[in-house]
């Protein structure tokens, strides 16, 4: 591109030069001039209906729209002429005959689109004096309210749902003045409720069931964080009244995900007010959870391990950590089992193998890595598993965005009949787990398969090897030794290849970088390896083990078997997840938890902290994509404490009794900044993370003798979530499960 | 759901006719609504089925087109037109007339459901106005007795026959009038092939897929200075030039049969009447630029014409004119007629294609033009009918002979279908230039009653009105828009002394309000709001601030809007409230000063 000549043109007055193809109103954005419109919206297709960015350009015999005119060489445009101006003034009052003149009581006063061109740009009064057209607000759904008078009819909804969700349940019914947004369903929405249609609308027309006459814009801060469902990180904008949240949306297009925010994001917060949140630590007593003192928990907490450690050694102690809980506190939490307990038992729920991933590609990890920036950028992509619509929201957007303004090439492997697949170039449709299978075959070319299936996998290899790059994008379906064959295959493609594993929750990725793995440190380096391990030593001051320790369904089985005498789980939910069928607790001796709600898991606890969500902390997580993002804390719940604090405190008790060191970081940028040191690829510009932004970890491991990297079959596992669902979670999230779409679940 | 048997049939072909399938949507939707009175939620579900769109896709089409309907009507659906032409020959009595006989209002059906009515748009029988269409038959110059003898035999069971051919169009020839495309009007049969080819018929066709290259057709046509019957004027050989010869991509010619312009129906003889001269010129046009797939786009309130083109498309394929190897030339051509819904818009060529693709009929953006990127994205050239019929006599008697019946860069001749106050209201083939006045008087018989001449709308309601010592001018392009007016589609209404110029406002208003496709701001509440204003002032309510609020509105409209259906509203509203100040403000006083006058030319 650096090549293509550039073309100039004068907006009042001015030169400015922009690449061919470029539109005029985006050419005045560029230099600061502002072309008022509402039809006009990035990355959807041009409408020019909304006439308000007429321009005047020299020698065209009438005004001409801007958001559909292309800079030309040498055009000279007015945008602030008399003629202009009136035009303007002109569009907004036929506007303002039919909109309701509702402001004081509409949803958008203080933030709407329509209000400020008016303040900018329109009359002083009105000349309208005859009937409005009058309809009844209709309910569309729990979250989607619409008000058909103050619609202006931009149609950016109907453009969002079809060209950017590929969703079409919005259309435009009637015509003329009477014209009006229509659901899919006659009088109400079948759809992905993502409420991207709220926040595209430029006015009160499409307004938020959860949020609709709770307040009003400026009573609210706004805090930027890092949406606590999926693995996607989208960084979400909660506004906040009185320590609580009450909406959730990104309308500054900032961030990874720009607009972007599925039902989860958008919705999905009220689990921090949910009537079932613990909030005082609870102390089991004569087999009954008593609320205790803080004072009280921790001591009892810090005493018991001790005894365990005492009685059993370290290796008598499990820790499961969390999917969802920051990388300063999955780093914290690791040194709390290998440097306090000294155990390498320390795993998580893993749902895509990040650990594979990075030995197969070793010291070329960092370049291989696809982003999600990347993937929106991408020409072709490989999906292999998974299913990025209902698992990976913001995935399936970016494929749907390549695919929309790239011409982006969309391959399939999978299994079932996925929605992406109606965007698909080739659909190869797989039996059930075959995933494993076809990629061995497209590696190495021998594997049993039907002969159509063979065939189909011919023409897909073939086409692939046209392809100048690759977005190779798989689920936890390929594990281990499978995606080496993977890598191996994509080596031998002569395009650029790059990868991205899809897993679960806000922060699995995270939990793998940190180490809460049982055989790998933070930045993946083996924990048998000397070298690395002294480098945590010398940080630490305290030993750590060598031998690599059990596996999160390992511990839970030993644990239930009396093997092991102490599971210290934070945020997660073992019990339910891994060994006996029964959920039980078996002859666990200790078992403590740090959790929001009485899980399955915690039920069965001695000893539970309350435990602070995602939006009630600060920190950074790192995305699927390995793009590491910062939380801000946005609420305020009375109650309980984040797992940072946790994990300090039960350190500080734990010294005291003489069982290792206690952790001296005051602020979770400490730790980052620890990590930073400790951890090569997360030594990441902070400019970046300050400025909302995200930047990817960069971790690269050196490949060092050890054998061929695996896992054992159904280690790794998606937890099969759906738009409407989030693991233990998402049962707390009272709108989702309220949504009639989240009982059909796939 | 369980169809019958034809409309299963019907449906099956639909579906697989055109290159892409949701094409079929609107016939579809038509059809269907012809056997169960309207569009059942089932059906929704079931043509959306049937072309893989889901049920808002279709839901969103069907509520753009004013004859699809949701709620059944009656088994008697009355529709009186009371736009311009009508209005002025007294539709308004007739409108009147029929809410009291059948005691409903617009819009409602009889409890028995046996009658339901509707005031519609222009229904292209502005000659014969005022008129009606009881479903899909045509009844015209109604008075309120003919009415009542009408609804008598509907509801006796009895058939009225309607209209065998629009009214005026075979009126004995005048003296100044030159007929060549009309010139088959009135011959017996003249719509069937075997009278076709006995009057130079196909002989164009011959000689340009045996004597012709594609280049020299456009050659012929561009010297010919045919330009654009339907409204724009273009020259249609610069048009067909514009189609890039290399692409790759099929090509397409449409005829743009959609005539809905008020005052306009000079397309609707032409086609009952001499429907293989269209298909000719159809094929000539595909030969030239290169095309194998023809359409007609055909209002869907012309069904009878439609019944009428589709036999004479299935004559000509069996007779070889149409099809593979058209007269062993080796050049291939498919044409296929396509129904409308009721939408002025679709008028708008790059509306019809959106419509003719099956959706909503909105305008697209520009460029790309149409040459370039049309139908299904591909290269098309669109024509109106008039156009496309005059191209078989340029290429029998030569560009240049056609081009002389005119005068220079305004060839030929053309169709004027006058109505309103004359005395014979008709379609009429004169050469281009032929003076505005002398037509009026001579051709059209004059002005009834030795009543004076008010107002002149030269060719069709989007034109401004010109004044009586205004038309001392040829009727051409290039005059007109001198004199500050447009030729328009050939649709002269003219309105006498008895003509309240307010009301005609109010009524040309409510005509592109209604039609209003609603995808642009100005366009979409700027009639809405004009409509609205000279309603109320009109019914005696206005305001001295109004009469150049009015202008001003208007002017707010004119050049912004996205198509130029919003122009067409603006101009002659502007035209009206300049030219005839004064009756608005003599409106201030609260009362039309016409009305009585108005009621007397009803009741004739």
């Amino acid at each position: 591109m650096a090549d293509q000549k550039l073309v100039t043109l004068k907006i009042n007055d001015r030169e400015i030069q922009v690449a061919p193809g470029t539109l005029v109103i985006e050419a005045a954005r560029r230099m600061g001039t502002e072309v008022p419109s509402f039809c006009y919206y990035p990355g959807l297709s041009l409408q020019a209906a909304c006439r308000m960015c007429l321009v005047e350009v020299e020698k065209a015999p009438k005004l001409m729209t801007a958001c559909t005119l292309v800079a030309a060489e040498g055009m000279v445009v007015r945008t602030d002429s008399e003629q202009v101006r009136q035009a303007r003034k002109a569009m907004l009052e036929f506007l303002l005959t039919n909109h309701p003149l509702d402001c004081p009581v509409c949803d958008k006063g203080g933030e709407c689109e329509l209000q400020d061109m008016v303040f900018r740009y329109g009359a002083d009064s009105s000349r309208f004096i005859e009937e409005k057209v009058h309809r009844p607000e209709e309910k569309w759904s729990e979250v989607v309210y619409y008000d058909a008078p103050r619609c202006i009819l931009c149609f950016r909804c109907v453009r969002v749902c079809d060209e950017g969700m590929g969703v079409k349940a919005l259309g435009v019914g009637m015509r003329g003045v009477n014209s009006v947004i229509i659901p899919n369903q006659g009088d109400h929405l079948e759809c992905e409720e993502c409420g991207m249609c709220i926040d595209i609308c430029p006015v009160g027309a499409l307004t938020s069931g959860t949020y609709r006459y709770k307040t009003r814009p400026w009573e609210m801060q706004y805090v930027s964080t890092v949406c606590t469902h999926c693995s996607n990180g989208c960084k979400t904008t909660l506004s906040v009244r009185n320590h609580e949240i009450l909406r959730a949306n990104n309308r500054d297009l900032s961030g990874i995900n720009k607009e972007f925010l599925c039902v989860k994001g958008r919705f999905g917060f009220d689990f921090t007010k949910h009537p079932e949140r613990i909030r005082q630590p609870l102390l089991r007593k004569d087999g009954k959870l008593y609320p205790v003192s803080w004072e009280e928990a921790a001591e009892a907490a810090a005493t018991r391990l001790k005894q365990v450690l005492d009685a059993s050694g370290g290796d008598a102690i499990g820790v499961i950590g969390s999917n969802r809980t920051s990388n300063e506190e999955n780093y914290l939490l690791q040194r709390l089992a290998r440097a306090n307990f000294g155990t390498n038992n320390i795993d998580h729920h893993r749902t895509a193998d990040y650990a594979g991933l990075h030995a197969a590609l070793g010291e070329n990890a960092a370049e291989k890595q696809l982003g999600m920036g990347d993937l929106e950028q991408a020409t072709a992509v490989l999906l292999i598993g998974n299913d990025p619509t209902q698992q990976n929201p913001l995935v399936a957007w970016q494929i749907r965005s390549a695919i929309r303004h790239n011409g982006a090439r969309l391959y399939i492997l999978n299994g079932g009949e996925i929605k992406l697949r109606r965007q698909a170039k080739q659909y190869v449709r797989l039996g059930a787990g075959q995933e494993a299978a076809a990629v061995r075959w497209l590696a190495q070319g021998k594997e049993t398969l039907t002969a159509e299936l063979v065939s189909e996998l011919t023409a897909l290899k073939a086409q692939l090897e046209t392809e100048t790059e690759l977005a190779i994008v798989f689920g936890a379906e390929l594990s281990g030794a499978a995606i080496g064959e993977l890598v191996a295959f994509g080596s031998r493609l002569s395009g650029r290849v790059r990868y991205m594993a899809l897993g679960d929750y806000a922060n699995s990725r995270g939990a793998a970088d940190l180490g809460v793995l049982p055989d790998r440190l933070p930045g993946y380096a083996h924990v048998d390896d000397g070298h690395a391990r002294k480098v945590f030593e010398k940080l630490w001051g305290s030993g750590l083990p060598a031998k690599a320790g059990l596996s999160a369904p390992k511990m839970v089985e030993a644990a239930q078997a009396g093997k092991l005498k102490a599971l210290y789980v934070v945020g997660a939910n073992p019990l339910k997840h891994f060994g006996k069928r029964d959920g039980s607790r078996g002859n666990l001796e200790l078992l403590i938890v740090h959790e929001l709600f009485l899980t399955e898991t915690a039920q069965q606890a001695d000893i539970i902290f309350p435990a602070a969500s995602a939006y009630e902390k600060d920190g950074s997580v790192t995305n699927t994509a390995g793009e590491i993002q910062l939380l801000h804390k946005a609420a305020e719940v009375m109650g309980p404490r984040s797992d940072f604090d946790l994990l300090r405190i039960l350190s500080h008790q734990m010294e005291k009794l003489g069982a290792g060191k206690a952790f001296h970081y005051r602020t979770a940028e400490a730790v980052f900044e620890e990590i930073g040191k400790a951890v090569k690829g997360y030594d990441v510009a902070q400019a970046g993370l300050v400025t909302g932004g995200a930047e990817a970890a960069r971790i690269a491991v050196p490949r060092n003798g050890h054998a061929p990297y695996d896992v054992p079959a159904g280690l790794i596992f998606s937890a099969q979530d759906t738009l409407f669902s989030s693991g233990t979670l998402g049962r707390y999230c009272t709108l989702l499960e309220s949504l009639p779409e989240s009982e059909a679940k796939p | 759901m369980q169809l019958s048997p034809q409309l299963a049939k019907k449906f099956e072909t639909l579906e697989n006719r055109y290159p892409v399938k949701r094409s079929a949507l609107i016939p579809m939707l038509i059809y269907a609504q012809d056997e169960y009175g309207y569009v059942t939620d089932d059906m929704v579900a079931e043509i959306a089925g049937r072309l893989g769109l889901n049920t808002v896709q279709v839901e969103e089409t069907l509520a753009y087109y004013s004859m699809l309907r949701r709620k059944p009507a009656g088994k008697h659906h009355v529709q009186v037109c009371t736009n311009v032409a009508c209005m002025l020959r007294g539709g308004n009595e007739i409108l009147d007339r029929a809410k009291r006989r059948l005691e409903i209002g617009h819009k409602e059906t009889t409890k028995d459901g046996v009658f339901s009515l509707e005031e519609v748009e222009c229904l292209g029988a502005c000659t014969g106005a005022p008129a009606m269409q009881v479903n899909y038959d045509y009844y015209e110059e109604l008075t309120p007795n003919k009415f009542d003898r009408i609804i008598e035999d509907l509801d006796a069971g009895r058939k009225p026959a309607p209209a065998p051919v629009i009214s005026g169009a075979l009126h004995p020839r005048h003296p100044l009038e030159t007929p060549l495309i009309s010139k088959r009007w009135g011959i017996p049969n003249s719509r069937s092939i075997d009278v076709y080819l006995q009057h130079e018929g196909y002989q164009a066709l011959e000689k340009a897929l045996k004597q012709m290259t594609p280049e020299s057709i456009i050659e012929e046509v561009k010297k010919s200075n045919l330009r654009g019957r339907g409204g724009a004027g273009f020259a249609t050989g610069m048009k067909w030039s514009f189609v890039p010869k290399d692409s790759p991509k099929a090509k397409y010619v449409i005829c743009n049969a959609d005539e809905s312009e008020p005052g306009t129906c000079k397309d609707r003889p032409l086609m009952e009447m001499d429907p293989h001269q269209l298909i000719e010129g159809m094929v000539i046009a595909g030969r030239a630029i290169g095309a194998h797939r023809g359409f007609i786009y055909i209002r869907g309130e012309y069904r009878y014409v439609l019944d009428i083109v589709d036999a004479a498309i299935a004559e000509a394929y069996a007779r070889g004119y149409l099809g593979k190897n058209i007269l062993g030339s080796g050049f291939d051509f498919e044409l296929l007629i396509h129904t409308g819904a009721g939408a002025y818009e679709c008028g708008e060529e790059s509306a019809l294609m959106e419509s003719l693709e099956g959706k909503r009929g909105y305008p697209r953006i520009k460029p790309p033009f149409p040459a370039i990127v049309g139908l299904y994205g591909c290269p098309t050239i669109i024509n109106n009918v008039e156009t496309l019929s005059s191209v078989p006599a340029i290429l029998r008697e030569g560009g240049e002979a056609y081009a002389n019946r005119g005068t220079p860069k305004n060839g030929g001749t053309r169709l004027v279908c006058v109505s309103g106050h004359v005395n014979k209201p008709g379609i009429y083939e004169v050469p281009l230039s032929f003076n505005m006045k002398r037509f009026i008087e001579e051709v059209a018989g004059g002005i009834p009653g030795g009543r004076k001449l008010k107002a002149v709308i030269p060719g069709g309601s989007s034109c401004p009105a010109l004044k009586p010592d205004e038309i001392d001018i040829p009727m051409d392009y290039d005059s007109l828009a001198k004199a500050g007016s447009m030729l328009g589609s050939g649709g002269m209404v003219v309105a006498d002394e008895t003509t309240c110029m307010v009301d005609l406002a109010r009524r040309i208003m409510h005509f592109y309000a209604h039609e209003s496709c609603g995808w642009c701001i100005p366009c979409r509440e700027g009639t809405s709001w004009l409509r609205k204003m000279l309603e109320r002032f009109h019914a005696g309510a206005g305001r001295p601030q109004d009469i150049d609020m009015v202008g001003e509105l208007a002017k707010n409209m004119l050049g912004k809007t996205f198509c130029p259906l919003g122009d067409a509203a603006a101009m002659p509203t502007i035209s009206i409230i300049t030219k005839w100040r004064h009756e608005f403000e003599e409106h201030l006083n609260g009362r039309c000063a016409y009305k009585q006058a108005e009621s007397i030319v009803g009741a004739r």
